[in-house]
């Protein structure tokens, strides 16, 4: 099963007013070589297509809210506040 | 003789205050909880059956959105707080059956433990699913009197020129300031709100475990025979070793009624070290011989991601500032693979402390640290202190799950083994594998250092 796949079976409804992921200064991704927020997502909000002069793309909509990006982020780069309320993932499973 | 004079004077009825500030531009409240989650339910349902006027605020639509992964119950934690808790809360199952399989990519290597002893009150643990044990927590908050406010965010906390805590902003455009005596963070793991309001130290990457964890739909008879349980019975089965491709952490698996779950997780700090995706450990972990056949024919229904404090002891903020207390994940009250009940426990001691604070009318920290004393008091902090070095220890060893997992299988398949040489040569031939995989003296060494810190 692909990862996009088990994405897809998470509901989620994410806000039109306020992205709560963001990267604060692109250039400090630049001159990042490790990029951990590429590959620490477990739903891959963040994605980069390997150019160095391309922005890495935050796809927050597919947020589950965990916040390891934040902390796995070396140069303390990447803005992490909570949805609006109501907004964002629900889980149902538990 | 004064201060006993003073407190004479002041008015003990709780409805008074209300009235008093009922006028004022924003209502104000006893207490205030952020966090719908076990911790601040707890805390509110002891404050409202004390009758205090407390209103919980929850970012989720309904109990629970915003949580995944596990989980079980401990049964006499819990029914201490709720007593006979089972007849109320809807759990999935109970827990019959404990199991610990040390894994290398071919082979298990585990200890079980099954008792029929654990299947009657009072019980030992329940497998739940956490929307439903939130929304029993809510129900229970709502019916002693508290209040729930979904689909709010706290933003901020507010603080008076004293710096004492004084309500909450919400990020709500109407009416979105809320003014409390008391107000209890329970925000969960990666507290922002103590953080952005600097009562807390941003948390560590080495302190913080990513936990992802993946639900499969199984009928209820099917899990049953795979697992070898009796209907309505569960087991709970602790992965150490192959899952975590080579760090320390962890994967379980947890039985529900029609599904279970696998969870997989690590310090975030590991995974970055590692650069993988979560969700390719879960993946890993699937295709192992011995997990796929308890998996076939499942149906995945759900995936999610969370994070786990687990840098213990010393990772431990302040808990108690002025008309502020920090409870449960947000306190990074976890210990090992106890969580949900050191919340609960924690809400409820906040609870007591909030509610002589109010007889008192004294929110200030000196008056408030009664939480601090209770927990400190009890099995919550004194097990945490026990456990203090675990955290840097799995830091030092960081190939401690691997490795010695990889030896216990060895020496396993060798003992299970028969050759034609005799048992002597067999025994040397043994020693001297396991000498190769780690040198008898640093084994020694990481014992000790094993032991000292397992108390």
């Amino acid at each position: 099963m692909q990862l996009q796949d088990k994405i897809s079976l998470i509901k989620f409804d994410p806000s039109d007013t306020m992205q709560h992921v963001a990267i604060y200064n692109q250039h400090s991704c630049t001159n990042c070589e490790e990029k951990h927020c590429l590959t620490i997502c477990p739903t891959d909000v963040f994605k980069w297509d390997c150019h160095t002069d391309s922005p890495i793309v935050v796809e927050y909509k597919q947020c589950v809210e965990c916040g390891a990006c934040r902390l796995a982020c070396q140069f303390d780069n990447i803005l992490f506040f909570y949805p609006p309320g109501g907004k964002g993932v629900s889980f149902r499973e538990g | 003789m004064v201060k006993h004079w003073c407190k004479f004077k002041k008015p003990h009825k709780i409805s008074i205050t209300k009235h008093i500030h009922a006028k004022t531009s924003a209502r104000k409240y006893d207490v205030i909880v952020a966090g719908a989650g076990p911790a601040g339910l707890t805390a509110a349902y002891f404050l409202a059956r004390d009758g205090l006027d407390v209103l919980v605020i929850e970012r989720g639509p309904y109990p629970g959105a915003k949580n995944c992964g596990g989980a079980s119950l401990m049964a006499e934690h819990t029914h201490k707080l709720f007593p006979n808790f089972w007849e109320e809360c809807e759990c999935e199952r109970v827990i019959t059956d404990q199991s610990y399989w040390l894994m290398t990519e071919d082979s298990i290597l585990s200890s079980r433990f099954q008792s029929t002893r654990l299947t009657a009150a009072p019980y030992n643990r329940f497998s739940v699913k956490r929307n439903k044990l939130y929304r029993w927590l809510a129900n229970k908050a709502t019916q002693a009197g508290a209040q729930v406010l979904y689909s709010h965010t706290v933003t901020e906390v507010m603080f008076n020129d004293s710096a004492q805590a004084i309500g909450v902003t919400t990020q709500t455009s109407d009416n979105n300031i809320f003014l409390a005596d008391i107000i209890i963070l329970a925000d969960g793991a990666n507290s922002l709100l103590a953080e952005r309001s600097g009562l807390a130290a941003k948390v560590t990457s080495d302190n913080m475990s990513l936990y992802v964890k993946e639900t499969i739909a199984l009928p209820s008879a099917v899990i049953e025979e795979r697992f070898n349980l009796l209907p309505g019975e569960g087991t709970i089965i602790g992965l150490i070793g192959y899952p975590t491709a080579g760090f320390n952490g962890t994967a379980s698996i947890h039985t529900f009624k029609d599904s279970i779950n696998i969870n997989a997780g690590m310090a975030v700090a590991s995974f970055a070290q590692a650069g993988f995706n979560p969700n390719d450990l879960l993946e890993r972990i699937k295709k192992h011989p011995y997990i796929n056949r308890l998996l076939t024919g499942g149906k995945t229904i759900e995936y999610g991601g969370a994070l786990i404090p687990e840098g213990g002891y010393h990772a431990i903020p302040p808990l108690v500032h002025s008309g502020l207390m920090i409870v449960g994940d947000a306190g990074s009250l976890v210990n090992g693979t106890h969580g949900i009940n050191l919340a609960m426990w924690s809400g409820f001691y906040a609870a007591k402390a909030g509610y002589a604070a109010k007889i008192s009318r004294d929110y200030s920290a000196k008056k408030l640290s009664l939480y601090a004393e209770l927990l400190e008091e009890s099995f919550i902090i004194q097990d945490l202190k026990a456990n203090a070095g675990a955290a840097k220890l799995m830091r030092d060893l960081p190939y401690a799950f691997d490795l010695y997992s990889r030896m216990a299988n060895e020496t396993a398949y060798q003992v299970s083994k028969v050759y034609t040489m005799p048992k002597t040569a067999k025994r040397k031939m043994i020693y001297s594998k396991i000498k190769s995989m780690q040198p008898l003296l640093k084994m020694a060494s990481d014992l000790w250092k094993t032991l000292k810190v397992i108390r």
